[in-house]
């Protein structure tokens, strides 16, 4: 046997005598080999295979909501990040109520919520599959297991405020699962349970929907301004005008 | 326009280098180590490609990886580009170092002894012992007849090794979740895995700088990680038991005016 520490470069380095491939001939091939599989797939699948076409499946659910109607108290805010994260935390929110107080009304107002789009951007930027739609229920969401923190999904979310956002304490992109995942609610949540912002909204400013609303800002902001909201004589409809006074149950007639 | 991560334009880089860096060993042509007159060859230019390729790639790594903020370590970058310029630093840094790491292992299994030289022995205790005692001013303590390398930095390159394949596995595995669809439980494993062996890998680099660049006493052997080379007389007081190993012998006429206690091989003195 030949002693390989002891032999010239590249000259007699085998172990086993009826060899002829060197050790070092054999990790030098193994490298070669190692070099041409990555350069030949890299143009195989770069060149030669067809760009893929995947079929996104529509969401289980959407959010709706009537910025109109909202007051604004951030209360949504305060349960979507009491139940996913277990804390009160505005900027840990998935909802966003974005207020102007210099402008007039409707224009003080908007909620930011995910629109769960049919070709989501954020889905198709993430490198990872991080940003993901959920298998069973459509919902698109992220695992964070796998983000990596490129925010690639924040800056691709076509809205402002974009709608996939930054947790920037734990480092990871996060996004309104439709309540999917919520550790800290009790329940079920999704498409086929129930959403925290829903739940908690004192008037009623934020509903669920199992049709895709349609694809403009108006299909997302509707009027959620039903007869409780005119008895309170706000107005029910997008002009303002009050819906016909409510009047107070007759009193028992005096014996 | 939506810019896209070297991660994901370049990824074949990240697979090219380990298989590059073997082939560069297959061809690479090595030195021993060798008294020549008044000076030592410590290292060929393969080792100091192999050192310099592994030591910026993991300092850069570090550096824009502790940038990109893991753990409690909070980002300096905040989002968008810089952070999309720090992945592409990392990139560029995965790159390099994956080649000079995969050029040492290849080059340590053509010649195992590079990897022995590297394993602290059953001095190793001892020596670490009476090397730094007398550098922390135990006059009664003796130097070591050290090898070619402190038998402290053998204990701490298995640190750095361990600390190597770990990020380097995981490393791996969150590149190839760019390509695959690598399940949320392996990545929920490999990404602490890749921050914990950051921690160690961390905690050898500054180890390593500070008594490999920064102490006075290390700046010969820094020289020799450019030239190659350590004068003989440093070899003789740093590294007795590496010259004696080389079969280096004192002329006679220094035996006769007796040599310094320090230069004795055994370290008996």
């Amino acid at each position: 046997m030949v002693e390989k520490d002891k032999s010239p470069i590249g000259v007699a380095v085998v172990d086993d005598p009826a060899s002829t491939v060197s050790r070092r001939q054999f990790l030098t091939g193994i490298g070669a080999v190692g070099v041409g599989a990555v350069l030949g797939g890299t143009v195989f699948a770069g060149f030669l295979l067809p760009d893929s076409v995947i079929a996104i499946p529509a969401s289980g659910g959407y959010l709706i909501v009537d910025s109109k109607k909202c007051q604004g108290c951030n209360t949504c805010m305060m349960a979507c990040s009491l139940t996913h994260h277990g804390v009160q935390s505005l900027s840990l929110s998935r909802i966003q109520v974005v207020q102007d107080p210099f402008a007039g009304f409707p224009a003080d107002k908007s909620v930011a919520q995910c629109r769960q789009c049919p070709a989501p951007s954020c889905v198709e930027a993430c490198p990872t599959k991080a940003m993901h739609v959920d298998k069973s229920t459509g919902v698109r969401m992220v695992d964070v297991a796998k983000c990596i923190g490129c925010q690639a999904c924040v800056n691709a979310c076509p809205f402002n405020t974009s709608r996939a956002d930054w947790n920037s304490e734990d480092k990871h992109a996060q996004k309104c699962d439709l309540c999917l995942d919520t550790p800290f609610m009790d329940g079920d949540g999704g498409p086929g349970g129930r959403q925290a912002c829903v739940s908690v909204c004192p008037v009623g400013a934020i509903a669920f929907a199992k049709e895709i609303p349609l694809q403009t800002d108006a299909g997302y902001d509707v009027n959620l301004r039903d007869a409780g909201w005119a008895a309170l004589g706000y107005s029910t409809d997008d002009a303002g005008r009050l819906a016909a006074p409510v009047t107070a149950p007759a009193a028992p007639p005096a014996h | 326009m939506q810019r896209v991560l070297l991660f994901d334009s370049a990824t074949w880089l990240v697979w090219l280098a380990p298989f590059a860096g073997m082939i560069a060993a297959g061809f690479a042509k090595r030195r021993d180590p060798v008294v020549e007159g008044d000076r030592v060859l410590r290292h060929d230019g393969a080792a100091i490609l192999e050192h310099w390729t592994h030591g910026i790639g993991t300092a850069v790594l570090l550096g824009s990886g502790i940038t990109l903020g893991f753990w409690f370590v909070p980002a300096l970058v905040g989002s968008g580009g810089p952070v999309w310029t720090m992945m592409d630093v990392h990139f560029v840094a995965v790159v390099v170092f994956l080649f000079g790491t995969f050029y040492y292992g290849a080059n340590t299994l053509l010649e195992k002894k590079r990897f022995r030289e590297h394993l602290p022995t059953k001095d190793a205790i001892d020596y670490t012992r009476r090397h730094y005692g007398l550098l922390l001013g135990f006059k009664e303590l003796t130097m070591p007849p050290e090898r070619k390398y402190f038998e402290s930095e053998k204990m701490a390159y298995i640190l750095a090794l361990a600390s190597t394949a770990v990020i380097i596995l995981t490393g791996l595995l969150k590149v190839a979740a760019h390509s695959l669809d690598v399940p949320a439980g392996v990545m929920a494993i490999a990404t602490p895995a890749h921050d914990i062996a950051t921690v160690a890998m961390l905690a050898f680099f500054l180890a390593h700088v500070f008594f490999a660049a920064i102490l006075p006493m290390s700046w010969p052997v820094l020289r020799s990680m450019f030239t190659g080379y350590v004068d003989l007389d440093y070899a003789k007081h740093e590294h007795a038991g590496w010259l004696a190993e080389l079969g280096y012998e004192e002329p006679a006429s220094v035996h006769a005016h007796g040599a310094d206690s320090s230069d004795d091989p055994e370290g008996t003195n």
